[in-house]
Protein backbone atom coordinates (compact mmCIF):
# COMPACT_ATOMS: atom_id res chain seq x y z
CA UNK A 1 0.00 0.00 0.00
CA UNK A 2 2.32 2.55 1.57
CA UNK A 3 4.93 1.46 -1.48
CA UNK A 4 2.79 1.15 -4.31
CA UNK A 5 1.81 5.14 -2.91
CA UNK A 6 5.30 6.07 -2.95
CA UNK A 7 6.00 4.35 -7.18
CA UNK A 8 2.35 6.26 -8.19
CA UNK A 9 3.97 9.62 -6.36
CA UNK A 10 7.51 8.99 -7.65
CA UNK A 11 6.23 8.80 -11.51
CA UNK A 12 3.85 11.90 -10.71
CA UNK A 13 4.85 15.34 -12.34
CA UNK A 14 3.15 18.42 -11.25
CA UNK A 15 2.92 20.76 -14.49
CA UNK A 16 3.44 24.40 -14.49
CA UNK A 17 0.23 26.40 -15.48
CA UNK A 18 1.84 27.60 -18.60
CA UNK A 19 0.90 31.61 -18.95
CA UNK A 20 0.16 32.11 -15.17
CA UNK A 21 3.98 33.27 -14.09
CA UNK A 22 3.19 36.16 -16.77
CA UNK A 23 -0.76 36.66 -15.76
CA UNK A 24 0.36 36.44 -11.99
CA UNK A 25 -0.88 39.81 -10.38
CA UNK A 26 2.03 41.75 -7.98
CA UNK A 27 1.83 40.76 -4.66
CA UNK A 28 2.45 42.04 -1.54
CA UNK A 29 5.06 40.09 0.56
CA UNK A 30 6.13 40.19 4.55
CA UNK A 31 8.24 37.78 6.04
CA UNK A 32 7.97 37.87 9.52
CA UNK A 33 10.06 36.90 12.51
CA UNK A 34 7.52 34.95 14.19
CA UNK A 35 5.73 31.35 13.99
CA UNK A 36 2.32 31.38 12.87
CA UNK A 37 0.79 28.21 12.93
CA UNK A 38 -2.39 28.17 10.93
CA UNK A 39 -2.39 29.36 6.80
CA UNK A 40 -5.59 31.26 6.15
CA UNK A 41 -7.15 34.97 5.00
CA UNK A 42 -6.16 37.24 7.37
CA UNK A 43 -7.10 41.04 7.17
CA UNK A 44 -3.53 42.41 6.81
CA UNK A 45 -4.56 45.41 4.71
CA UNK A 46 -6.78 46.34 7.59
CA UNK A 47 -4.68 46.11 10.57
CA UNK A 48 -1.11 45.36 9.95
CA UNK A 49 -0.27 47.30 6.77
CA UNK A 50 -1.94 50.69 8.21
CA UNK A 51 0.35 50.32 11.57
CA UNK A 52 3.53 50.03 9.07
CA UNK A 53 5.51 53.82 10.00
CA UNK A 54 8.47 54.83 7.53
CA UNK A 55 10.72 56.33 9.88
CA UNK A 56 14.19 57.81 8.73
CA UNK A 57 15.77 54.67 9.93
CA UNK A 58 13.77 52.16 8.13
CA UNK A 59 10.24 51.00 8.52
CA UNK A 60 8.50 49.88 12.19
CA UNK A 61 5.36 48.28 13.19
CA UNK A 62 3.73 46.52 16.12
CA UNK A 63 2.46 42.95 16.00
CA UNK A 64 0.80 41.06 18.64
CA UNK A 65 2.32 43.56 20.96
CA UNK A 66 6.03 43.72 19.62
CA UNK A 67 8.08 45.92 17.78
CA UNK A 68 9.02 44.78 14.78
CA UNK A 69 11.99 46.66 12.32
CA UNK A 70 11.27 46.18 8.63
CA UNK A 71 13.43 46.57 5.66
CA UNK A 72 12.65 45.98 2.11
CA UNK A 73 14.26 43.50 0.18
CA UNK A 74 14.51 42.93 -3.65
CA UNK A 75 14.74 38.86 -5.39
CA UNK A 76 18.51 38.32 -7.08
CA UNK A 77 19.07 39.58 -10.09
CA UNK A 78 17.25 37.99 -12.88
CA UNK A 79 15.09 36.39 -10.99
CA UNK A 80 11.28 36.53 -10.40
CA UNK A 81 9.25 36.08 -7.22
CA UNK A 82 6.19 33.76 -7.60
CA UNK A 83 3.66 32.71 -4.83
CA UNK A 84 2.23 29.38 -6.14
CA UNK A 85 -0.72 27.17 -5.27
CA UNK A 86 -1.01 23.71 -5.91
CA UNK A 87 -4.14 22.60 -7.62
CA UNK A 88 -6.72 19.94 -6.16
CA UNK A 89 -6.67 16.65 -8.08
CA UNK A 90 -9.69 17.69 -9.90
CA UNK A 91 -9.42 21.26 -10.37
CA UNK A 92 -6.41 20.13 -12.61
CA UNK A 93 -9.04 17.79 -14.76
CA UNK A 94 -11.11 21.12 -15.34
CA UNK A 95 -8.31 23.30 -15.89
CA UNK A 96 -7.07 20.66 -18.72
CA UNK A 97 -10.05 21.73 -20.86
CA UNK A 98 -8.15 25.30 -21.48
CA UNK A 99 -5.82 23.13 -23.55
CA UNK A 100 -8.31 20.64 -25.45
CA UNK A 101 -6.91 22.12 -28.75
CA UNK A 102 -3.53 20.95 -28.11
CA UNK A 103 -4.52 18.06 -26.87
CA UNK A 104 -6.68 17.02 -29.91
CA UNK A 105 -3.07 17.09 -31.67
CA UNK A 106 -2.66 13.64 -33.16
CA UNK A 107 1.34 13.69 -33.44
CA UNK A 108 1.85 14.35 -30.01
CA UNK A 109 -0.94 11.18 -28.86
CA UNK A 110 1.62 8.79 -30.74
CA UNK A 111 4.40 9.62 -27.98
CA UNK A 112 3.54 9.20 -24.13
CA UNK A 113 2.18 12.38 -23.05
CA UNK A 114 3.91 14.80 -21.20
CA UNK A 115 0.77 15.81 -19.40
CA UNK A 116 -0.64 12.44 -18.04
CA UNK A 117 -4.30 12.74 -16.02
CA UNK A 118 -2.61 11.67 -12.80
CA UNK A 119 -0.66 14.46 -13.13
CA UNK A 120 -0.86 17.77 -10.85
CA UNK A 121 -0.70 21.44 -11.43
CA UNK A 122 0.22 24.48 -9.49
CA UNK A 123 0.09 27.98 -10.98
CA UNK A 124 1.37 31.07 -10.04
CA UNK A 125 -0.73 33.23 -8.09
CA UNK A 126 1.09 36.33 -7.51
CA UNK A 127 4.34 37.58 -8.82
CA UNK A 128 6.87 39.89 -6.58
CA UNK A 129 10.03 41.46 -7.17
CA UNK A 130 10.90 42.44 -3.35
CA UNK A 131 9.49 42.20 -0.29
CA UNK A 132 9.45 43.43 3.43
CA UNK A 133 11.48 41.45 5.81
CA UNK A 134 10.86 41.53 9.70
CA UNK A 135 12.99 41.11 12.91
CA UNK A 136 11.93 41.28 16.40
CA UNK A 137 13.64 45.02 17.69
CA UNK A 138 15.80 45.18 15.20
CA UNK A 139 16.40 45.82 11.74
CA UNK A 140 17.56 42.29 10.44
CA UNK A 141 20.15 44.06 8.10
CA UNK A 142 23.03 42.19 6.27
CA UNK A 143 23.81 39.57 8.54
CA UNK A 144 20.27 38.11 8.27
CA UNK A 145 20.25 34.71 7.03
CA UNK A 146 17.22 35.61 4.19
CA UNK A 147 20.51 37.33 2.81
CA UNK A 148 22.52 34.73 2.80
CA UNK A 149 20.41 32.64 1.09
CA UNK A 150 19.64 35.21 -1.53
CA UNK A 151 23.16 34.67 -2.64
CA UNK A 152 22.34 31.38 -3.41
CA UNK A 153 21.80 31.74 -7.25
CA UNK A 154 24.60 33.19 -7.84
CA UNK A 155 26.81 30.43 -6.26
CA UNK A 156 24.43 27.83 -7.81
CA UNK A 157 24.96 29.52 -11.32
CA UNK A 158 29.00 28.65 -10.39
CA UNK A 159 28.33 25.17 -9.30
CA UNK A 160 26.25 24.41 -11.86
CA UNK A 161 28.42 26.17 -14.85
CA UNK A 162 29.28 23.66 -17.73
CA UNK A 163 33.21 23.71 -16.90
CA UNK A 164 35.76 24.67 -19.55
CA UNK A 165 37.25 22.01 -22.25
CA UNK A 166 41.23 20.36 -21.80
CA UNK B 1 -3.15 10.95 4.56
CA UNK B 2 -6.09 12.79 5.68
CA UNK B 3 -3.78 14.74 7.60
CA UNK B 4 -2.48 16.11 3.97
CA UNK B 5 -5.89 16.66 2.62
CA UNK B 6 -6.97 19.16 4.87
CA UNK B 7 -4.29 20.99 5.06
CA UNK B 8 -6.11 23.55 2.44
CA UNK B 9 -9.32 23.92 4.99
CA UNK B 10 -9.65 27.50 4.72
CA UNK B 11 -7.15 28.62 2.48
CA UNK B 12 -4.98 26.65 -0.62
CA UNK B 13 -1.55 26.19 0.78
CA UNK B 14 0.92 28.79 -1.00
CA UNK B 15 4.48 28.64 -2.06
CA UNK B 16 6.84 30.97 -2.24
CA UNK B 17 9.11 30.32 -4.55
CA UNK B 18 12.41 32.24 -6.75
CA UNK B 19 12.57 31.65 -10.48
CA UNK B 20 14.75 32.85 -13.00
CA UNK B 21 12.80 35.79 -15.05
CA UNK B 22 13.20 34.13 -18.24
CA UNK B 23 10.70 31.09 -17.45
CA UNK B 24 8.19 34.04 -17.73
CA UNK B 25 8.32 33.62 -21.52
CA UNK B 26 8.20 29.90 -21.82
CA UNK B 27 5.17 30.25 -24.29
CA UNK B 28 1.47 30.19 -23.08
CA UNK B 29 0.85 27.93 -26.60
CA UNK B 30 2.95 25.25 -25.41
CA UNK B 31 1.31 22.38 -23.65
CA UNK B 32 3.20 21.43 -20.80
CA UNK B 33 6.15 23.93 -21.02
CA UNK B 34 7.32 23.73 -17.21
CA UNK B 35 7.19 20.57 -15.16
CA UNK B 36 8.23 19.16 -11.70
CA UNK B 37 9.16 15.91 -12.22
CA UNK B 38 11.14 13.30 -9.50
CA UNK B 39 14.27 12.10 -10.44
CA UNK B 40 16.88 10.13 -7.86
CA UNK B 41 18.99 12.18 -6.00
CA UNK B 42 22.21 12.40 -7.09
CA UNK B 43 23.97 12.43 -3.63
CA UNK B 44 21.83 9.85 -2.09
CA UNK B 45 19.69 7.92 -5.06
CA UNK B 46 16.24 9.35 -2.84
CA UNK B 47 13.71 11.04 -4.80
CA UNK B 48 13.85 14.71 -5.36
CA UNK B 49 11.90 17.13 -7.03
CA UNK B 50 13.54 18.86 -10.34
CA UNK B 51 11.87 21.08 -12.23
CA UNK B 52 11.89 20.95 -16.40
CA UNK B 53 11.75 23.23 -18.84
CA UNK B 54 10.40 21.28 -21.96
CA UNK B 55 10.74 23.95 -24.65
CA UNK B 56 14.56 25.71 -23.98
CA UNK B 57 16.00 22.08 -22.63
CA UNK B 58 16.79 23.32 -19.13
CA UNK B 59 17.02 21.76 -15.64
CA UNK B 60 16.48 23.35 -12.56
CA UNK B 61 16.89 22.32 -9.11
CA UNK B 62 14.44 23.07 -6.05
CA UNK B 63 16.26 23.84 -3.13
CA UNK B 64 14.31 25.88 0.44
CA UNK B 65 15.14 27.94 2.59
CA UNK B 66 13.78 27.56 5.66
CA UNK B 67 14.37 29.90 8.83
CA UNK B 68 12.41 28.60 12.19
CA UNK B 69 10.02 30.97 14.09
CA UNK B 70 9.00 32.62 10.45
CA UNK B 71 5.84 32.99 8.39
CA UNK B 72 4.82 35.01 5.57
CA UNK B 73 1.55 37.58 4.47
CA UNK B 74 0.78 36.85 0.90
CA UNK B 75 -1.25 39.93 0.57
CA UNK B 76 -4.62 38.80 2.84
CA UNK B 77 -3.57 36.00 3.87
CA UNK B 78 -1.01 34.34 6.49
CA UNK B 79 0.75 31.20 5.47
CA UNK B 80 2.69 29.52 7.91
CA UNK B 81 6.61 28.39 7.54
CA UNK B 82 7.75 31.14 6.46
CA UNK B 83 9.70 28.94 3.00
CA UNK B 84 11.34 30.41 0.57
CA UNK B 85 11.82 28.44 -2.60
CA UNK B 86 14.15 28.93 -4.82
CA UNK B 87 14.65 26.80 -8.52
CA UNK B 88 18.28 27.47 -10.15
CA UNK B 89 20.09 26.25 -13.06
CA UNK B 90 21.24 23.06 -12.48
CA UNK B 91 23.84 21.10 -15.12
CA UNK B 92 21.93 18.04 -15.84
CA UNK B 93 25.41 15.75 -15.74
CA UNK B 94 25.01 15.88 -11.89
CA UNK B 95 21.52 13.54 -12.08
CA UNK B 96 23.11 11.68 -15.32
CA UNK B 97 26.21 10.98 -13.29
CA UNK B 98 24.34 8.91 -11.06
CA UNK B 99 23.01 6.09 -13.58
CA UNK B 100 26.25 6.14 -15.32
CA UNK B 101 28.11 5.40 -12.05
CA UNK B 102 26.14 2.28 -11.69
CA UNK B 103 26.45 1.57 -15.23
CA UNK B 104 30.17 2.08 -14.85
CA UNK B 105 30.50 -1.26 -12.27
CA UNK B 106 29.53 -3.61 -15.23
CA UNK B 107 32.22 -2.44 -16.62
CA UNK B 108 31.37 -2.24 -20.47
CA UNK B 109 30.40 0.75 -23.16
CA UNK B 110 27.12 0.91 -23.43
CA UNK B 111 24.49 2.93 -25.06
CA UNK B 112 23.04 5.30 -22.67
CA UNK B 113 19.14 5.05 -23.21
CA UNK B 114 19.97 1.45 -21.78
CA UNK B 115 22.18 2.82 -18.74
CA UNK B 116 19.60 6.17 -17.94
CA UNK B 117 16.68 3.46 -16.85
CA UNK B 118 14.84 3.57 -13.33
CA UNK B 119 11.39 1.85 -12.92
CA UNK B 120 11.68 4.03 -9.70
CA UNK B 121 12.19 7.29 -11.17
CA UNK B 122 10.93 7.09 -15.10
CA UNK B 123 10.83 10.62 -15.75
CA UNK B 124 14.62 10.15 -16.19
CA UNK B 125 14.79 9.65 -19.40
CA UNK B 126 13.92 13.35 -20.07
CA UNK B 127 17.31 13.82 -19.13
CA UNK B 128 18.20 12.10 -22.10
CA UNK B 129 16.60 15.65 -23.98
CA UNK B 130 19.07 17.81 -23.31
CA UNK B 131 21.02 19.23 -26.04
CA UNK B 132 24.96 19.04 -25.53
CA UNK B 133 24.45 15.86 -23.85
CA UNK B 134 27.13 14.12 -25.91
CA UNK B 135 29.38 16.90 -25.43
CA UNK B 136 29.14 17.09 -21.26
CA UNK B 137 28.75 13.54 -21.56
CA UNK B 138 32.98 13.60 -22.90
CA UNK B 139 33.46 15.12 -19.03
CA UNK B 140 32.56 11.83 -17.31
CA UNK B 141 32.72 8.85 -19.75
CA UNK B 142 35.17 7.09 -22.46
CA UNK B 143 32.95 6.75 -25.56
CA UNK B 144 32.68 4.71 -28.60
CA UNK B 145 31.06 4.66 -31.49
CA UNK B 146 30.16 1.54 -33.44
CA UNK B 147 27.98 1.70 -35.99
CA UNK B 148 27.10 5.46 -35.59
CA UNK B 149 25.68 4.42 -32.36
CA UNK B 150 27.25 5.68 -29.30
CA UNK B 151 28.35 3.52 -26.36
CA UNK B 152 29.65 4.62 -22.84
CA UNK B 153 31.51 4.39 -19.90
CA UNK B 154 32.04 5.80 -16.85
CA UNK B 155 35.81 6.90 -16.31
CA UNK B 156 36.14 7.93 -12.80
CA UNK B 157 39.60 9.73 -13.95
CA UNK B 158 37.64 11.65 -16.11
CA UNK B 159 34.96 12.37 -13.40
CA UNK B 160 37.75 13.18 -10.76
CA UNK B 161 39.27 16.15 -13.70
CA UNK B 162 35.73 17.18 -14.12
CA UNK B 163 35.08 18.04 -10.02
CA UNK B 164 38.20 19.26 -9.90
CA UNK B 165 37.36 22.11 -12.38
CA UNK B 166 34.00 22.61 -10.73
CA UNK B 167 35.15 22.88 -7.36
CA UNK B 168 37.48 25.64 -8.96
CA UNK B 169 34.85 27.28 -10.43
CA UNK B 170 32.94 27.09 -7.58
CA UNK B 171 36.33 28.58 -5.24
CA UNK B 172 36.25 31.52 -7.85
CA UNK B 173 32.79 32.23 -7.50
CA UNK B 174 33.18 32.33 -3.22
CA UNK B 175 35.58 34.72 -3.79
CA UNK B 176 33.80 36.43 -6.20
CA UNK B 177 30.93 36.87 -3.76
CA UNK B 178 32.58 37.23 -1.07
CA UNK B 179 30.95 34.47 0.89
CA UNK B 180 32.39 33.98 4.57
CA UNK B 181 34.07 30.36 4.21
CA UNK B 182 35.23 30.71 7.79
CA UNK B 183 34.12 31.35 11.19
CA UNK B 184 37.10 33.31 12.18
CA UNK B 185 36.90 34.69 8.97
CA UNK B 186 33.33 36.01 9.34
CA UNK B 187 33.87 37.82 13.03
CA UNK B 188 36.77 39.50 11.51
CA UNK B 189 34.78 40.59 8.83
CA UNK B 190 32.23 41.47 11.11
CA UNK B 191 34.74 44.63 12.00
CA UNK B 192 36.13 45.31 8.88
CA UNK B 193 34.98 44.31 5.40
CA UNK B 194 37.78 43.28 3.37
CA UNK B 195 39.26 40.93 6.02
CA UNK B 196 37.46 38.46 3.46
CA UNK B 197 40.34 38.25 1.18
CA UNK B 198 42.85 37.29 3.99
CA UNK B 199 40.41 33.96 4.14
CA UNK B 200 42.65 31.04 3.63
CA UNK B 201 42.82 29.44 0.21
CA UNK B 202 42.03 25.63 1.62
CA UNK B 203 39.03 27.09 3.68
CA UNK B 204 37.46 28.07 -0.12
CA UNK B 205 38.27 24.96 -1.40
CA UNK B 206 37.04 23.03 1.61
CA UNK B 207 33.60 25.03 1.23
CA UNK B 208 33.36 24.29 -2.36
CA UNK B 209 34.15 20.57 -1.87
CA UNK B 210 31.19 20.62 0.42
CA UNK B 211 28.85 22.21 -2.19
CA UNK B 212 29.82 20.08 -4.88
CA UNK B 213 29.43 16.58 -2.66
CA UNK B 214 25.57 17.68 -2.19
CA UNK B 215 25.27 16.25 -6.16
CA UNK B 216 27.77 13.33 -5.62
CA UNK B 217 27.48 10.23 -4.24
CA UNK B 218 29.74 9.82 -1.08
CA UNK B 219 32.06 7.34 -2.30
CA UNK B 220 32.94 10.17 -5.21
CA UNK B 221 33.33 12.89 -2.55
CA UNK B 222 35.88 11.16 -0.69
CA UNK B 223 37.66 10.73 -3.52
CA UNK B 224 37.53 14.60 -4.74
CA UNK B 225 38.61 15.12 -1.06
CA UNK B 226 41.92 13.27 -1.78
CA UNK B 227 42.79 14.78 -5.77
CA UNK B 228 42.11 17.88 -3.18
CA UNK B 229 44.73 17.15 -0.83
CA UNK B 230 42.31 18.10 1.45
CA UNK B 231 43.04 16.94 5.25
CA UNK B 232 41.83 13.68 6.37
CA UNK B 233 39.54 14.06 8.49
CA UNK B 234 40.83 12.15 11.50
CA UNK B 235 37.66 12.24 13.80
CA UNK B 236 35.61 10.91 11.85
CA UNK B 237 37.39 7.55 11.63
CA UNK B 238 37.23 6.50 15.85
CA UNK B 239 33.24 7.20 15.35
CA UNK B 240 31.24 4.19 13.48
CA UNK B 241 31.33 6.27 9.97
CA UNK B 242 28.20 3.72 8.58
CA UNK B 243 25.62 5.16 11.15
CA UNK B 244 26.85 8.91 11.40
CA UNK B 245 26.91 8.82 7.39
CA UNK B 246 23.16 7.24 7.51
CA UNK B 247 21.81 9.87 9.68
CA UNK B 248 23.64 12.43 7.53
CA UNK B 249 22.92 11.29 4.30
CA UNK B 250 19.67 12.79 3.48
CA UNK B 251 18.96 14.33 0.05
CA UNK B 252 19.64 18.36 0.64
CA UNK B 253 17.00 18.46 -2.17
CA UNK B 254 14.57 20.42 -1.90
CA UNK B 255 12.50 18.21 -2.92
CA UNK B 256 11.71 16.87 0.57
CA UNK B 257 10.14 20.29 1.56
CA UNK B 258 8.31 20.72 -1.81
CA UNK B 259 6.23 17.37 -1.79
CA UNK B 260 5.36 17.76 2.24
CA UNK B 261 4.95 21.51 1.83
CA UNK B 262 2.06 20.54 -1.43
CA UNK B 263 1.17 16.88 -0.81
CA UNK B 264 1.47 15.61 2.83
CA UNK B 265 1.23 17.20 6.53
CA UNK B 266 4.05 19.44 7.31
CA UNK B 267 4.69 16.88 10.03
CA UNK B 268 5.15 14.15 8.82
CA UNK B 269 8.72 14.57 7.37
CA UNK B 270 11.49 12.66 9.14
CA UNK B 271 14.61 14.59 7.60
CA UNK B 272 17.15 15.33 10.18
CA UNK B 273 20.11 16.63 9.41
CA UNK B 274 20.89 18.91 5.93
CA UNK B 275 24.79 18.53 6.40
CA UNK B 276 26.24 15.90 4.07
CA UNK B 277 28.38 13.14 5.38
CA UNK B 278 31.37 14.91 3.82
CA UNK B 279 30.47 18.29 5.44
CA UNK B 280 29.82 16.11 8.66
CA UNK B 281 33.01 14.73 8.53
CA UNK B 282 34.64 17.94 8.02
CA UNK B 283 33.10 19.94 10.27
CA UNK B 284 35.04 17.65 13.23
CA UNK B 285 37.95 18.63 11.76
CA UNK B 286 37.74 22.45 11.27
CA UNK B 287 34.36 23.97 11.95
CA UNK B 288 35.51 27.20 10.06
CA UNK B 289 35.01 25.44 6.55
CA UNK B 290 32.19 23.81 6.45
CA UNK B 291 28.53 25.81 6.28
CA UNK B 292 28.36 25.14 2.67
CA UNK B 293 24.65 24.76 2.13
CA UNK B 294 23.31 24.99 5.32
CA UNK B 295 24.93 28.82 5.54
CA UNK B 296 22.62 29.54 2.94
CA UNK B 297 19.69 27.38 3.74
CA UNK B 298 19.02 28.28 7.35
CA UNK B 299 20.05 26.63 10.42
CA UNK B 300 18.51 23.39 9.34
CA UNK B 301 21.16 21.20 10.72
CA UNK B 302 20.07 21.89 14.03
CA UNK B 303 16.98 19.94 14.67
CA UNK B 304 15.90 16.92 14.41
CA UNK B 305 12.25 17.20 13.22
CA UNK B 306 10.45 19.72 10.22
CA UNK B 307 8.49 22.45 10.93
Amino acid sequence: MESADEAADCKQRVHLRPGSLRDAAPATLHLLPCEVLVSRPAPVERFFTPAVRHGADGLQVSFRGRGLRGEEVAVPPGFSGFVMVTEEMGEGLIGKLNFSGDAEDKTEKMQEPLERDFDRFIGATGSFSHFTLWGLETVPGPDAKVHKALGWPSLAAAIHAQVPED
Amino acid sequence: MAAGRDGGDLAPRQLVFLLPEHLKDVSKKTKSGLLFVKLASPRSGEGAFYLFDMCLQQLFEVKVFEEKYHSWFINQSVQSGGLLHFATPMDPLFLLLHYLIKAGKEGKYQPLDQVVVDDMFPDCALLLKFPELEKALRHVTEEKEVNSKKYYKYSSEKTLKWLLKKVSQTVAALKANNVNVGARVQSSAYFSGDQVSKDKEEDYVHYAHGLISDYIPKELSDDLSKSLKLPDPPSSIPNPPSKKLKVSDEPVEAKEDYTKFNTKDLKTGKKNSKMTAAQKALAKVDKSGMKSIDAFFGAKNKKAGKI
